[in-house]
C-alpha cells in the first residue's frame, strides 16, 4: 500500500497506508500509552488511554483539494473531539498532538478511572515491576487520587478460569486483550464476559475451563495482575529473575524461550521474541512443561550395576566401564554389534558427537532416533530435500500463499503453527485443510477436504493429476527423474476414479488444484497421520511441490511436523541407520532401530547405548532384548525403564544446564543457552559422549593397536586437523582423535566444518544476528507497548537452505510401490500423537492433570453398530495382537477409524500395531 | 389548540385503529399496497426526503438522507425498527406500539421497500411483553392478509418482519449495540466507522429507525408531501409526540407540532394542565434523561431541534420531565447518574469508572449529607474527563445531569458542604421532596 504523510509531535513521517495513529507514532520515535491495544490484534478503541488531538487538511467542498493558507501550507482542521489513536487510521496530511494539554489532561483521567477500581496491591502482586498499569500510571498518571478509598469496590478473588490461570477481578480493568487473543488469535474462543458496567468480568466459557494450549500467552498480554498463572503466583518477584534464553525442544516449532531464573531455580518460562518462530507466543506446553528440569527425580550422579542393582559411581568409573565394555564388544565382534539410539530432542551437538563416537570410533553405523515401536513412520528426507528454502519468513506470508495441510493436527503436534498458520490465513493466505477427519484448524481453513480414511495417496494423486491438468509439467525445474513414471501413473485412471475413490469430488480437487496453481508461494504441512500412511503419500507431496514450480523456492517447500524438538537436526546429523550427516547414503544398509531388537537377541548386537529415549516402557520387545543385551548404557535425565535395565546409567544436563543448537522443522538453526549449573553430576550429553570417546582412543593411542578407525567424511578434510593430531596408522587423527571439545561451540564448530549445508552456523555467527538493525525491534516493542518483557538477545536463527536449492540432491519423481494389504479387518487403527502425552518430560507440571487416561474413539456409526456407549470396553485385534482400551464416541469421527492416542502411557499400542497403519477388528468388552 | 388530525397518536381520532379491520376502513396499508404496485423505492425515498422527515429517536437526522447513505448494489440489506425505548422519561413508542401497531408495521413495510430490504427486524425493549404480543398479532394479520410476505400483492417483492425482544439493557437503544444484541452477542457499541449504512446487522448495509419515525411514512405517503409540511416549522416538519412527564397535572403523552413553546405543552388545559398544586417550575429536562437541564427562564423555547439547541440542551426523545422547587437538584443528579451507572456496559474506562465514582460521591452527599470541601472540585473533575472521552454516548449523557445541577444550582451543593462541616449531616433533602422524583425514574432503579 502507498505510503501517506503524516506529521506527529512535529515529526513528519512516511508510513504505510492504514497503519493506525498509535502505531504511527511508534515509528515516528513518539510513544503513545496504550491498555488494551495490542499490535497483534484488532484494535477495539475500549480503554480511551491513547486519546490523541488529530487534524487533517481542510477541503475545499468543490475541488476536494486541501485549502492553503497564506505561506501556501494545508490549513489543518482539528477534529473537534480526542481522537483514539488505535482505532483511527493514518491519512495523507495528518497532524496528531499526543503532547498537548488536553490529550495529558485526558490520559490522566483514564489513568485516574482506572485506578479507582484498581486495589493498588502492587506489593503482592505478581505483575509489579513488569505492569503496565504501574508503568503507566508513573509516566502518564496523576501523582494523586482524589478517589475516597472507602468507596473501592471489592470481589471475589482470586477467581480461577481454568486449572493454569487465575483471575483477580479487582485488578482487572477489562482491556477485553485475553478475550480477544483467545478469539482472534488461538481460535479458541472460550473466554467471555458476564454482567454489565463496574461488574462486567471475564468468565471462561468452556468445559473444562479455560480449554485451550494457548492460555499462558494471557497472561502476558494482560497489561495489569489480573491474569496470573498458577505455576508461577507468589513464587518470585520479575526483578529477581535472571532471564536466560533457550529454546524449546518440546516440538519441532523450536519456539524462543526464556527460563526466568533466580538462584539457579526455574522461576516460569517466558516467551522470546522471534518473528521468524514464534512471535511473541509460545504454547501452554512450552510454558508450563519444563518443570522437569527441577524434578526430584532428576538423575544426579552416574549408576552402576553391582550385583544386580544399580549404585551410584564416579564418572571416571561409569565411564572408564563404558570405554572398556564397549572396546570388548568391538574387539570381539566388531562395531556392527554396538547400536545406539538417541533422541530426536537433544542438540545436535549432542547428536553429531554421538554419531561421531560410533562411526568414527566405534566402527558401527547402527544408530537411529527411533525406538523400533511398529507404529513409527519412515525416517523423513523430504522436510531436508524440499524445505522452504533460503530467506524464507513465514510472518511475511498472505494474500498470494497457498498452504497445503495434510493429515496434520498441529494443535497437537506443533502448537503454536495453529497460531502461524491462522495468521497467515488471516493476512489473506488460502489454507486447505485436507484430512480424514476434523481437527481444530479446520476451523480457519477457506477449503476443507476430506479424504476417506486411508485414502491419502489416492487423494494426492487425484490432487497432482488435477494440478498437470491444469498446469502440465513444464513448471518442473529442478533436478528430478522418474516424470514419465509418474505421468504414467497419474495417467492411468481417470480424475472421476480416482475422486471416487478418495471421496473427494472432482471439482474439489480441480479447485483444491487452482488454488495450488495460482499460487505465488507454496507451503506444504503434513503430519503424523500422513505420515502413517506411508512414504508414497510423502513422495507425492514432493512431486506436488516441484510440479506446482515451487521447488526449492524461498518461502514454499515443505514442512513436516515431525514427533521430537529436534528431529529435522537429528536427521541432519545422520542419527540413522542408513546416511551419514548430511543426508550422504550408506552403501550398505545397517541395523536401525526397527531390527534392533531381533538382532540383539540374535546375537548380531550385544552392546546397545540409548541416549534420551525409552524404548524398554512402551515396547516389550525391547524391554526383553535389553534384558538380554550384553552391555547396556543409558544417558539419561531419569530412570527410565530403560535405565532400570541398564548397566551403566550415566545423568545428562536438561535443556537449562547446557549450550546447544536445535534445528526447527523449517531447517532453521537456533540456538539455547545454558541457564544454569548442572544439577548434580550431570553433564550435557555431548560431554559423556565425548568422554567414552576419549578413553577409547587413548587407550588405543597407547597400545597402538587397534587403529583407529579412518573414517572421515569423503571429502577428505579429515578430522580436525587444524588442532594438531598424531599419525595412526595411515590416517590423521587429532592428539585426542579429534574428541578434544572444551564447550558445545567447539563441536559446533566441527557441525559447520563437517556437515552439509551447516556450513557457517557457528555460534558467532548464531549471535551475530543479534545485532542492532538486523534485530532488536522487540526492544522498541516493550517501550512502546509496555508490559512483557520479550527480549531476545540471541538472534533469530539462521535458515538452512533446502538440499535441493543447493543442488545436493536431485528429487525422484517415479511413484513408491504401494504394498497391497490383504487385512480385510474393518477398522483403520490410527496413533494420534497428543499435545499433552505420557512423556516423561511432563513431570512436575501442572499440565499432567492434562494428560487423558488411555482410550480409542470410535465415530457414533461405529460405536452404534456394536452398540458401543462411551466408557464401554473395546478390545481392539490386530493380526498382531489385543488391546483393550474405553471407547469414546465422537460424533464428527468418519466411520472405519479407531483413533488411539500415541505415547501415551498405558496404552500399549505396540503390541497391537503391525506398522504405521494398521486394520483392526472391534468388539466390546462385555463384563 | 390541538391538532385537527393526528398523524401518529391516530388513536386519538380512531378510537379503535388497533383492530386490523378497522385501520384497513381508514385506508390502512394502501399507501404500503400504492407504493409497491405505483411507485419505485427510489420515489418513497424521494418522497421523504421531501416531506423533511427527521429520526425522531433522538439525533433528529433526516430519514430520508440518511437511507441514501445506503452503498449502491450491496445487498441484502437490513431494516431495524428500534423499539428498545429505553430513555428514562421516554415512554410514546409504547403507545404507538400498543394503541396504533398497524401503522407502524406499514411504516416498517413502506421504508424496506425504500431501502430495498426484504428483512426487517423490531427490536422491542424486553420489558414490553405485553406489547410485544400486540406488535406480533398485527404483524400475522399483515401476512393473513398479504401485506407481507413472499411476493406481495403479486407485485414480486418479498418482505419478512420479526420481532426481537431485548433483554433489558439502556444501551442497546444504541444503534450498534442493538445490532450486537440482536445477533445474539453481549449488548455492547461496536467502532465507529463502519457505520451501520455500510457494515451494520451481521456485516450487511442497515438502516435503524425508530418507531415514532416509521409510523410517519404512510401518512407522508398515504397524505402527500405538502400535508406533511403543513405541520409543523421549516426546518422540523410533522409533529412530535412528547412524553411529557413529571410535576404536572396530566403527564402523557401529547402529539403536537414542532415550534409549540414549551409553556404551552406544560401550563395548556389539553396537555399537561399547568403544574401540580400551583409550584414554580425548577427544572426542565426537554429531551429524556440524557439532555442538559433548563429552567423557567426557557418556557418560551419554541420545542424543535434547532430551538432547543440553540438553548444548549437537545429536544432528544421528546421526553419532556418538568419539576418543581420540591426537587433537590443534587439528588435529582445523583438518581439520574445512579441510572447511568446502572446501565453503563464497561467496555470504555471513562463511563465505567466515570459513572460509579460520580454516584459513589453524589450518594454520600444526596443521600447522606455527607461531605467534603473537595468533592465539588472532584465532581467537575469526574464529569470533565468524561466528557467528550467516552467510547459512545452514554457515557456523554451521565455527564449531562450532574453538569447541569452544578452549573444551575451550585449553591445547593455547597449547601450541603457547608451543612456536613459544621456537623449537621443528614438527609439534605426537603420533605417535599420525596414526591419529586417522577416515577418513571424511580422504578427504573
Amino acid at each position: 500500500m502507498p505510503d501517506v504523510t503524516v506529521t506527529i509531535d512535529g515529526v513528519t513521517i512516511q508510513v504505510p497506508s492504514g497503519t493506525n495513529v498509535v502505531d504511527a507514532a511508534r515509528m515516528a520515535g513518539v510513544a503513545v500509552p496504550v491498555f488494551c491495544y495490542h499490535p497483534r490484534m484488532q484494535p477495539v478503541g475500549m480503554c480511551r488511554m491513547c486519546l490523541v488531538q488529530i487534524g487533517t487538511p481542510r477541503l475545499d467542498p468543490a475541488t476536494r483539494q486541501p485549502v492553503l493558507d497564506d505561506a501556501g501550507r494545508p490549513v489543518i482542521q482539528m477534529m473537534p473531539k480526542l481522537q483514539t489513536g488505535c482505532t483511527t487510521p493514518v491519512s495523507e496530511g495528518m497532524v496528531v498532538n499526543t503532547v498537548a494539554d488536553e490529550v495529558k489532561f485526558a490520559q490522566r483521567g483514564v489513568l485516574e478511572f482506572l485506578l479507582t477500581s484498581h486495589p493498588l496491591d502492587c506489593p503482592v502482586c505478581d505483575k509489579g515491576g513488569e505492569c503496565p498499569l504501574q508503568n503507566l500510571t508513573m509516566q502518564w498518571g496523576p501523582g494523586m487520587s482524589r478517589f475516597d478509598y472507602n468507596d473501592k469496590v471489592h470481589f471475589e478473588k482470586p477467581v480461577p478460569l481454568g486449572d493454569l490461570i487465575y483471575l483477580d477481578r479487582e485488578r482487572c480493568i477489562l482491556c477485553s486483550r485475553c478475550v480477544r487473543f483467545q478469539d482472534e488469535l488461538a481460535d479458541d474462543p472460550v473466554l467471555g464476559f458476564d454482567n454489565r458496567g463496574r461488574n462486567w468480568m471475564i468468565i471462561s466459557k468452556s468445559d473444562p475451563p479455560f480449554d485451550s494450549k494457548f492460555s499462558g500467552n494471557t497472561t502476558d498480554i494482560c497489561p495489569v495482575g489480573a491474569l496470573t498463572s498458577s505455576d508461577f503466583r507468589f513464587r518470585a518477584r520479575v526483578w529477581e529473575l535472571d532471564s536466560r534464553p533457550v529454546v524449546c525442544t518440546l516440538c519441532p516449532v523450536g519456539c524462543n524461550l526464556s527460563l526466568d531464573m533466580r538462584y539457579n531455580q526455574l522461576m516460569r518460562v517466558m516467551p522470546r521474541e522471534n518473528g521468524a518462530v514464534n512471535d511473541i507466543w509460545i504454547c501452554d506446553k512450552g510454558r508450563y512443561g519444563h518443570r522437569f528440569v527441577d524434578h526430584e527425580s532428576r538423575l544426579t550422579t552416574p549408576m552402576l550395576r553391582r550385583d544386580g542393582q544399580l549404585v551410584p559411581a564416579s564418572w571416571d568409573e561409569a565411564l572408564a566401564l563404558v570405554a572398556e565394555k564397549l572396546a570388548a564388544v568391538r574387539q570381539a565382534h566388531g562395531g556392527s554389534a554396538i547400536a545406539g539410539l538417541a533422541a530426536p530432542r537433544l542438540s545436535n551437538e549432542d547428536l553429531y558427537a554421538f554419531q561421531k563416537l560410533f562411526r568414527e570410533v566405534l566402527e558401527s553405523n547402527n544408530l537411529d532416533q527411533r525406538i523400533g515401536a511398529p507404529g513409527e513412520p519412515a525416517l523423513d528426507d523430504l522436510g531436508a530435500l524440499l524445505g522452504p528454502g533460503t530467506g524464507s519468513d513465514l510472518a511475511q506470508l498472505g494474500a498470494g500463499t497457498t498452504v497445503l495441510v495434510l493429515g496434520a493436527d498441529p494443535e497437537e503436534e506443533a502448537p503454536l503453527y495453529v497460531l502461524r498458520l491462522r495468521a497467515m490465513a488471516r493476512r489473506g493466505a488460502r489454507l486447505l485443510v485436507a484430512n480424514l477427519r476434523p481437527t481444530k484448524l479446520d476451523r480457519s481453513a477457506s477449503t476443507r477436504l476430506r479424504y476417506r480414511a486411508g485414502a491419502e495417496l489416492a487423494f494426492l494423486r487425484g490432487l497432482l493429476r488435477a494440478l498437470s491438468d491444469e498446469v502440465g509439467t513444464d513448471r518442473l525445474t529442478v533436478k528430478s527423474s522418474g516424470l514419465d513414471q509418474l505421468r504414467r501413473a497419474l495417467f492411468a485412471t481417470s480424475l472421476d476414479d480416482t475422486a471416487a475413490a478418495c471421496g473427494v469430488s472432482a471439482a474439489d480437487l480441480k479447485a483444491a488444484a487452482a488454488t495450488i496453481a495460482s499460487a505465488e508461494h507454496l507451503l506444504i504441512f503434513y503430519g503424523a497421520e500422513a505420515r502413517s500412511a506411508g512414504p508414497a503419500v510423502v513422495e507425492t507431496l514432493g512431486a506436488l511441490l516441484a510440479l506446482a514450480g515451487k521447488a526449492g523456492q524461498s518461502n514454499s517447500g515443505l514442512i513436516a511436523l515431525l514427533p521430537g524438538g529436534n528431529s529435522r537436526g537429528a536427521l541432519d546429523m545422520g542419527v540413522r541407520p542408513d546416511a551419514r550427516p548430511g543426508y550422504a547414503p550408506l552403501a550398505q544398509p545397517t541395523i536401525g532401530a526397527r531390527d534392533l531388537w531381533n538382532a540383539v537377541q540374535g546375537g548380531r548386537v550385544r552392546a546397545v547405548w540409548v541416549a534420551g529415549l525409552d524404548p524398554a516402557a512402551s515396547l516389550p520387545a525391547a524391554r526383553a532384548a535389553l534384558d538380554a543385551a550384553e552391555f547396556v548404557v543409558v544417558q539419561d535425565l531419569f530412570l527410565t525403564e530403560t535405565a532400570r535395565l541398564a548397566d551403566v546409567v550415566l545423568p545428562a544436563a536438561s535443556v537449562a544446564e547446557r549450550d546447544g543448537t536445535y534445528t526447527n522443522a523449517e531447517r532453521r538453526v537456533q540456538r539455547s543457552r545454558q541457564a544454569r549449573p548442572p544439577i548434580g553430576e550431570s553433564r550435557p550429553d555431548w560431554q559423556i559422549v565425548q568422554g567414552v570417546a576419549q578413553r577409547l582412543v587413548q587407550a588405543w593411542v597407547a597400545t597402538g593397536a587397534p587403529a583407529v578407525p579412518a573414517k572421515g567424511p569423503k571429502d577428505g578434510k579429515g578430522a580436525r586437523g587444524a588442532r594438531g593430531g598424531v599419525e595412526v596408522g595411515a590416517v590423521a587423527v587429532a592428539e585426542n582423535g579429534g574428541w578434544d571439545y572444551l564447550t558445545a561451540a567447539d563441536v559446533a564448530a566441527e557441525i559447520a566444518e563437517r556437515v552439509p549445508g551447516y556450513a557457517g552456523v557457528t555460534y558467532p555467527a548464531l549471535a551475530a544476528t543479534g545485532k542492532p538493525g538486523s534485530w532488536g525491534r522487540q526492544v522498541n516493542e516493550a517501550i512502546y507497548y509496555d508490559g512483557t518483557n520479550y527480549e531476545n538477545t540471541e538472534g533469530v536463527g539462521i535458515k538452512l537452505p533446502s538440499l535441493i536449492e543447493s543442488g545436493r540432491a536431485s528429487l525422484n519423481l517415479a511413484p513408491l510401490p504401494v504394498p497391497a494389504t490383504a487385512d480385510d479387518r474393518p477398522l483403520l487403527l490410527i496413533a494420534q500423537p497428543l499435545a499433552y502425552d505420557g512423556d516423561p518430560l511432563l513431570r512436575g507440571s501442572r499440565l499432567e492433570a492434562h494428560v487423558p487416561e488411555p482410550y480409542v474413539a470410535l465415530s457414533r456409526a461405529d460405536a452404534e453398530r456394536q452398540n458401543i456407549r462411551p466408557g464401554d470396553i473395546v478390545r481392539l485385534a490386530s493380526s498382531a495382537g489385543e488391546l483393550a482400551l474405553p471407547a469414546r464416541v465422537v460424533d464428527d469421527l468418519p466411520q472405519g477409524v479407531a483413533l488411539v492416542p500415541a505415547n501415551l502411557a498405558g496404552v500399549g499400542l505396540a503390541t497391537v500395531q503391525t506398522g504405521p497403519r494398521t486394520r483392526v477388528s472391534l468388539v466390546k468388552v462385555v463384563v | 389548540m390541538g391538532l385537527s388530525e393526528h398523524i401518529v397518536m391516530r388513536e386519538l381520532d380512531i378510537p379503535a385503529i388497533n383492530d386490523f379491520s378497522v385501520y384497513r376502513q381508514h385506508d390502512g396499508w394502501e399507501a404500503f399496497a400504492d407504493a409497491l404496485r405505483t411507485k419505485t423505492p427510489a420515489d418513497v425515498v424521494n418522497m421523504v426526503k421531501e416531506a423533511g422527515l427527521r429520526g425522531r429517536g433522538g439525533a433528529g437526522f433526516p430519514t430520508g438522507v440518511k437511507w441514501g447513505f445506503l452503498p449502491k448494489g450491496v445487498y441484502p440489506r437490513y431494516l431495524l425498527c428500534n423499539c428498545d425505548e429505553s430513555e428514562p422519561g421516554t415512554f410514546n413508542n409504547h403507545q404507538i406500539i400498543d394503541r396504533n401497531p398497524h401503522q407502524l408495521i406499514e411504516g416498517v413495510a413502506i421504508s424496506a421497500f425504500a431501502i430495498e430490504s426484504h428483512t426487517a427486524f423490531i427490536y422491542m425493549r424486553g420489558e414490553f411483553a405485553a406489547a410485544a404480543i400486540t406488535v406480533e398479532r398485527a404483524i400475522a394479520q399483515a401476512y393473513q392478509a398479504g401485506f407481507l410476505g413472499k411476493n406481495i400483492l403479486g407485485t414480486g417483492y418479498d418482505l419478512d418482519i420479526y420481532v426481537h425482544r431485548g433483554a433489558g439493557a439502556y444501551i442497546c437503544g444504541e444503534e450498534t449495540a442493538l445490532m450486537e444484541s440482536l445477533e445474539g452477542k453481549i449488548g455492547q457499541p461496536r467502532l465507529k466507522p463502519p457505520f451501520p449504512a455500510v457494515a451494520g446487522l451481521y456485516g450487511k448495509p442497515t438502516i435503524i429507525n425508530n418507531v415514532e419515525t416509521l409510523t410517519n411514512v404512510p401518512r407522508i405517503l398515504a397524505r402527500g408531501v405538502a400535508w406533511y409540511r403543513s405541520h409543523g416549522t421549516e426546518k422540523s416538519p410533522g409533529t412530535k409526540c412528547f412524553s411529557l412527564s413529571g410535576h404536572v397535572n396530566r403527564p402523557g403523552n401529547y402529539e403536537i407540532p414542532f415550534g409549540v413553546p414549551l409553556r404551552e405543552l406544560i401550563e395548556s388545559p389539553e396537555y399537561g394542565g399547568g403544574m401540580r398544586g400551583g409550584r414554580p417550575v425548577k427544572i426542565i429536562i426537554p429531551g429524556g434523561a440524557s439532555a442538559p437541564w433548563l429552567t423557567r427562564e426557557h418556557l418560551d423555547l419554541p420545542l424543535d431541534y434547532e430551538s432547543v439547541a440553540a438553548a444548549g440542551s437537545m429536544l432528544g426523545s421528546g421526553a419532556v420531565i418538568v419539576l418543581n422547587d420540591t426537587v433537590s437538584a443534587p439528588h435529582l443528579a445523583y438518581k439520574m447518574d445512579e441510572f447511568f451507572k446502572h446501565e453503563s456496559c464497561g467496555k470504555c474506562t471513562p463511563c465505567r469508572e466515570g459513572t460509579h465514582w460520580l454516584v459513589r460521591v453524589l450518594h454520600r452527599m444526596a443521600e447522606e449529607g455527607h461531605a467534603h470541601p473537595e468533592d465539588i472540585p472532584t465532581l467537575h473533575g469526574i464529569y470533565t474527563q468524561m466528557a467528550g472521552n467516552c467510547f459512545c454516548l452514554l457515557g456523554e449523557s451521565a455527564v449531562m445531569p450532574i453538569k447541569s445541577a452544578l452549573r444551575l444550582f451550585p449553591q445547593e451543593f455547597e449547601a450541603i458542604v457547608r451543612q456536613s462541616q459544621n456537623g449537621h449531616a443528614g438527609k439534605p433533602r426537603p420533605a417535599a421532596a420525596q414526591h419529586a422524583i417522577p416515577l418513571g425514574l424511580a422504578s427504573r432503579r
